[in-house]
Formats: C-alpha cells, structure tokens, sequence
C-alpha cells in the first residue's frame, strides 16, 4: 500500500516535471503579457518614453469607445469573421469528405492539403500581393485569358474587392485547419452506422444529415470557436495585404490597437483595445456554448 | 594566369593614379575639407545602421568600415534597410523597446519629431568637423533637423519628387514645355494623354493610405499655398483652409487619369507604372531612372524630370524634398562617439560622399558643395544624356523645396513625424478619392486629426 502510494508521488512528480515547461512558457507568453496589457489598458503610455507612465483611470477605455473608427473597425471584423469562419467550414467539411474517401493516392492530397496552413503568413501574403496586381498578377491574367473578364479587376483597390480578397486570403489559408480535424473525427465514426442507415434505404444526403453532421457536431463546434477567435485577433494577413485600406475598408479590431500603439503613440489605448477585445471574445465564447449547449454534451 | 593578375593589378594601380592625380587637380579648385584627429577606439561589437532601401546606405556604412578599419579594429558597421512604409513603424518598435540601431538615416519629419522628442544625441561637433560651410547653395543645416539652436541631424542627401514626364508623348500630342506648366496645364496633358493614348495613364500618384501619398499631396498643398500648422502661432493648425480644399479637389481632378490602383497605391506601384510605360507622368524621385535603365531603356531615354508645376493664382512651384540625413539614438546606445567619428570620416572623405551619390543617380542628391562640383560625380553614364535632369534634381530643385517638416521652409515642425505615422494626409485624401466625401469636409476631418496631434504632443513644440 505504501509501495504504491510512494509511485504514485513519484508518478505525479515526474509528471509536473513534463508539464512544467509549458507552465512557465504560458506564463511568459500568455498570462503575463495578458495582465501587463490589462494593466497598461489603465495607463497613459508613450512608447518613446515608456518610463514615464501616468495612471489614466478609464480614459483610455472612453477614448476608444468614443472613436467611430473602433466601431467601423469592430463591423469590419466582426463581417470578416463570420464570413471567413462560415467560408472555412463549410470548405473545410466538403474538403475533408473528399479526402475520406477511399481512392488510391488519397493521402498525397492530405499531405498536399496542409501546405497553405504551413507557409508563413508574411510570404502568403506577399504571394497574394503579386497574384492579385491588377495589371501584372496571375489572377486577372488567368480570368482574361479564360474569357471570364475583359477589364482587369482591382483587387485591393476597391473598399469591397479588398474585403473580399482578405477574407479570400484568410480561407485559403486556413480551411485546412477545418479540414484536418473534421477528417480527424470523419474517420472514427463507426462504418456500422452508415451500413445500417444504407439497409434503411437512406440516401446519401440523408446520411450526411442524420449520420455525418451530427457525429461531427462537437469537433466543429469546437472548430468554430477557435477559427472564430482566431480570425477576429488577426492581424497579420490584413495588415501585410491591405494595411487596413483602401481607406479603412479593411481595417479590423487588431489593426486598430496596432495603429494607436505605434502609429498613434498610444500604447495605453491600443491596450485597452486589446482588453476590449477578449472581453468580446470571452462573452461570445459563452453565448455560444451556452446557445448549442456545448458543455452540456461533453 | 600570373602575367593576366599582374597585368590587372598594373591596371588597376594606373587607374588608381589618374583617379589621384584628377581628385588633386579637381580638390585644388574646390573648398578645402576640414582635417581633424581621429582617435583610436578600443570598442568592439557590431554597430547597426539603418537607412532605406537602396545602395547608397550601404556605400555610406563601406566608407565608415574604413574608418573603423584604421581607428576601431574591433568595429564593424551594418546596414539594415528598413522599408519606406514601414519605418516609422520599424522606428517607433525598436525604440520602445530600448533597442534602437546606433546610427539612423532618416528623413526629416521622423528625425525632427525623433530630435524634440529628445531622443537624439546634439551633433554640432560632427558638424564642425564635417565643416558648415560646405553646405550646398541654397540649403539650410535645420532643413535636415536643428532645434533649439543644436544640430540633430547630419545632411545625409537632399532627394526632391518632382514632374517626372515621359517627353517623346509630351512632343508627340504638343503639349508644350512641363517647365512652363501651371496646374491647369499639367491637368490639361494628364486628360490628353489619358484620351489619346490608350493603356497610358495621364499621371501616376500615391492615393494610398501610406508615406508616399503623404509626400505626394504635400507638394500640392504647399503649391497652393497651404499647410497644416503655423509654426509662428505655437503651432496652431491651419490645414482647415480654402488652399487645403484647393489641393483636394485637384487630386480628385486628376483622378480619372490616373491608373485605376491609384487609391491603393504606393511607392514601388508609381515607379513601377512609370517604368513599365503604364503612366507618362509621375510626380516621383530619381530612383525610376534606375529601373528604366536595367529594364525599359526606351522609358529611360524619354525620361525628363522638371520642377512641379506652378499653382496658377500663387505662382508657387513645390518640390517635396526629404531632407534626409543621419541620426544618433541618445539612449542604449555604446557607440555614440565612434559613430560621430566614422560619420565624419565618411563625410568629410573626396571619395565617398562621391560614392554615395553616384550609387543611385540622380536619386541622392549631393549635400555639400565640393561633393556637387567634384567632376567625378559626372563621371556616371546617366550625365551623358540626362545632365538637364540631374541638375534639375541636384540643384534646380531647391529653390522650390519644401517637406511637411520645414513647410514652405517657415520653421521646423517636430509634429510632422507623427502626422506621417498616423497618415493624416493620406487619410485626408482617401476621404476624398474613395469616401466621396466633399473637399471642404475632408479638411475639417484632416484639420480635426492634426488638432489631435498637437494638442497630445504639445510639450514637443513649446
């Protein structure tokens, strides 16, 4: 009794031992930069002269409240994200039923399949940057050449062309996140249940509805949270594509706290941005467990 | 394989001697440069040094390697090039974060906020060894950052945007001398070319929310007589003002002739439409004379540079210029004194002030008089057919110059760095271009923004 209790202290030890790296790691990277935004979200801060720092109260909060680009910027991001979000899913769960079939070769196209989501954002972007140039990128030359245009279109030029091509951007990118863990979960479903439904005479629509969707419904539950979360945070694709413009067409929450930390020298007002943001992003998170009674199910 | 290295290194030891002997003829004509000691420095380590894009930072930071070779062995100069776009961002980043480069070439709205933000180390002793009276006609030491009666910033080059013009289709449609244009002509040639030469765009502008665009329209809005603040009135804001609504409505005039991308447009998509021979106009730098030179030799050859065009009530011709210069970060920074030393090896050097100027003709322009007379600065190919041009560019140009940091050279303006940072012009005419929004309300809307600058950024000015 004591021999196994003795183990058993010995097994958890070893155990916070592995575990210990990503502790510290989440605290460095996640929970201290979270507090110390929380923080600066209550300071006036300049970030050419950091030291001096002077106690804001709330203003920094009113200050951005009070600015229409927040909330142009706050629509902009919530469209960008539903849109991507659905786009993905729906992408990502008709790609992953593809790449469940059972043909030969199938899995060079699930190795091909991850290849968006592996390249770096900064040389996607660029990439994208070159192929929609209106006048020499291979998007217009293709759709010209296939007959489907006769002007060249203006990709990042227009308010609405350049949403369009960053969610676009963003799709492609990421559908096949979706697509890896609906596959992931496709393939554990127990082959019994579609024989049964095929003896019952059900079609195969009725098997996807009956059968497929819902078995996929907990993974795509969680899926959407994160792609949601995710997409609303993003920074990167929008910024390095459209740096927010034509204007500030595209411009999204992130973009917004970027610009008044740096561009703005606002530091304290880009971080109460940032607070504002996963405030918005933890009470949707629970509106939407609590709306498809997620934590119910688990 | 012996006699060929020989032969080589006899050549190149002839060469070396002519260069010599023309460099004595040539410097005995020319003002003297100031000699001075040069202490050794024990320092090791790298020294960061960030300039733009292009050769000539790098040309810069080979002559400082050369000081460092005889008087800091330890030392080594690196260039980083920072990307127009993202300088200010690049800049405001590291500095935040304590870790600026040691040495900076920027262009005078970001140096002069840089300097009033105190963040910049005096260099008057620099100056005084690099010598104040070798200045080029014409210009003035705060052009490129003084304040409070200090030097901040070391004349790196004077680089003007002006009216860059394809001349064949000037000739071609009789549209007189760009020299001579006024506003009025200059809209007039853009609407004849866009009409009577299909796949050509009039005139090729920055629209898009970014520096170029900034730069772009602060031309025409010192040419009409505008500006944002007044520097003899603390600063007040000034932008809100029937010359501001002027310069609007004229972009909005050109608009139809330029490319459809303009709105989104920056710096590399104008010296791409110029070069590609999508655009007969451009206002722009010297740098597209390069690129047509590697890859459009027939643009290259057509390709003249005049000053802007003249404001048809004020008469004024302006001619943006960055003013572009070097810079030392004050804090976290080890190398101060060994950078003041190689920068004023470097400058006060015969040959690489030449060097630096001749590594992207006729995109830097020469600072210092004996650098601008030196005849081995013509000794480039580009003077055999464009001397109108790079005179233009090297010396025409100033009488016309003028940068949001300097505005109509009435006084520096610290607050203009910040102003480019948050992109309040471009802003301003993306109102205009893309929100349909009327002139008059989009300089309000400008007016209110710069309101906001000076009001948070007061205590830089007072």
């Amino acid at each position: 009794m004591q021999k196994n209790e003795h183990w058993r202290a010995a097994d958890n030890r070893i155990g916070l031992l592995f575990i210990a790296p990503f502790v510290v790691a989440a605290l460095v990277f996640m929970v201290y930069p979270v507090l110390e935004s929380i923080r600066m979200a209550f300071y006036y801060i300049d970030p050419l002269n950091p030291d001096a720092q002077r106690f804001a109260g709330l203003d920094n909060f009113g200050t951005v409240l009070r600015d229409p680009l927040f909330w142009s910027s706050f629509r902009n991001a919530a469209y960008w994200t539903f849109v991507s979000t659905i786009l993905q899913t729906v992408a990502g769960v008709g790609i992953a039923l593809l790449l469940h079939l059972p043909l030969r070769g199938i899995s060079v196209f699930r190795g091909l399949l991850l290849f968006p989501y592996i390249v770096p954002t900064v040389v996607i972007a660029l990439c994208w940057q070159w192929m929609l140039n209106p006048e020499i990128g291979i998007v217009n030359h293709t759709l010209r050449g296939a007959g489907i245009i006769d002007e060249n279109i203006y990709w990042l030029s227009s308010p609405d062309m350049a949403m369009l091509s960053t969610i676009m951007l963003n799709v492609w990118k990421y559908t096949p996140f979706v697509t890896i863990c609906v596959l992931a979960r496709l393939q554990t479903v127990p082959t019994e249940l579609y024989d049964a439904a095929k003896v019952d005479g059900a079609g195969v629509l009725r098997r996807f509805t009956d059968i497929t969707l819902p078995q996929l419904a907990e993974v795509l539950a969680v899926v959407v949270v994160f792609r949601t979360i995710w997409t609303f945070n993003k920074f990167e694709e929008i910024y390095l594509l459209t740096r927010g413009g034509p204007g500030t067409s595209t411009y999204n929450l992130a973009i917004y706290s970027f610009e008044q930390s740096i561009a703005n020298l606002r530091m304290g007002v880009g971080a109460a941005t940032g607070v504002i943001m996963m405030l918005m992003l933890f009470l949707g998170s629970i509106l939407y467990m609590r709306l498809f009674r997620f934590q119910d199910e688990t | 394989m012996d006699d060929n290295k020989e032969a080589r290194s006899r050549r190149k030891f002839l060469e070396d001697v002519s260069l010599l002997a023309a460099g004595s003829v040539a410097g005995s004509m020319l003002p003297t440069l100031p000699a001075f000691a040069q202490a050794k420095s024990k320092a090791t380590g790298t020294v960061r040094v960030w300039g733009e894009p292009g050769p000539y930072g790098g040309v810069a930071v080979d002559g400082m390697n050369e000081w460092a070779a005889k008087f800091a062995p330890g030392l080594k100069f690196q260039i980083e090039s920072l990307s127009w776009d993202s300088v200010y961002v690049k800049l405001m980043t590291d500095l935040a974060a304590r870790r600026p480069a040691n040495c900076i070439s920027v262009e005078s709205p970001i140096a002069m906020q840089l300097m009033a933000q105190g963040l910049l180390e005096p260099i008057d002793d620099v100056v005084k060894q690099v010598g104040r009276e070798r200045l080029i006609d014409g210009a003035k030491w705060e052009y490129w950052g003084a304040w409070k009666g200090k030097q901040y910033v070391l004349p790196a080059h004077h680089q003007p945007h002006l009216l860059l013009v394809r001349q064949d289709v000037i000739n071609e449609l009789g549209l007189g001398d760009p020299d001579k244009w006024d506003w009025n002509d200059l809209l007039n040639a853009a609407r004849t070319i866009t009409e009577k030469k299909p796949g050509m765009a009039g005139i090729s502008l920055a629209l898009g929310r970014n520096l170029c665009t900034d730069y772009h329209f602060a031309a025409l809005l010192h040419s009409a007589g505008g500006r944002m603040f007044d520097p003899s009135k603390q600063y007040e804001v000034v932008f809100d003002s029937p010359n501001t609504v002027e310069a609007l409505e004229y972009v909005k005039s050109l608009l139809p002739y330029m490319p459809k991308s303009a709105v989104s447009a920056s710096f590399l998509e104008v010296v791409d439409s110029i070069v590609t021979g999508k655009a007969a106009m451009a206002f722009y730098w010297g740098r597209p004379y390069g690129r047509a030179w590697d890859e459009n030799k027939e643009v290259f050859k057509n390709l003249e540079a005049y000053n802007h065009a003249r404001h048809p009530k004020t008469g004024n011709r302006s001619n943006w210029n960055d003013f572009q210069g070097w810079c030392i970060p004050k804090a976290n920074n080890p190398y101060i004194k060994e950078v003041k030393a190689a920068l004023a090896y470097y400058q006060t050097s015969k040959v690489w002030p030449v060097r630096y100027c001749q590594s992207l003709v006729p995109n830097v322009s020469p600072v210092y008089k004996d650098t601008a007379a030196d005849p081995e600065l013509q000794k480039h190919p580009f003077f055999e057919t464009k001397k109108r041009t790079i005179d233009t560019y090297y010396t025409g140009s100033l009488k016309y110059s003028s940068s949001t940091a300097n505005e109509l050279l009435g006084g520096v303006n610290p607050l203009a760095g910040i102003v480019h940072g948050r992109s309040i012009l471009a802003q301003t005419v993306q109102k205009v271009v893309i929100d349909n929004m009327k002139p008059a309300d989009a300089a309000k809307w400008g007016a209110k923004e710069l309101e906001s600058v000076r009001k948070e950024h007061f205590s830089l000015v007072i």
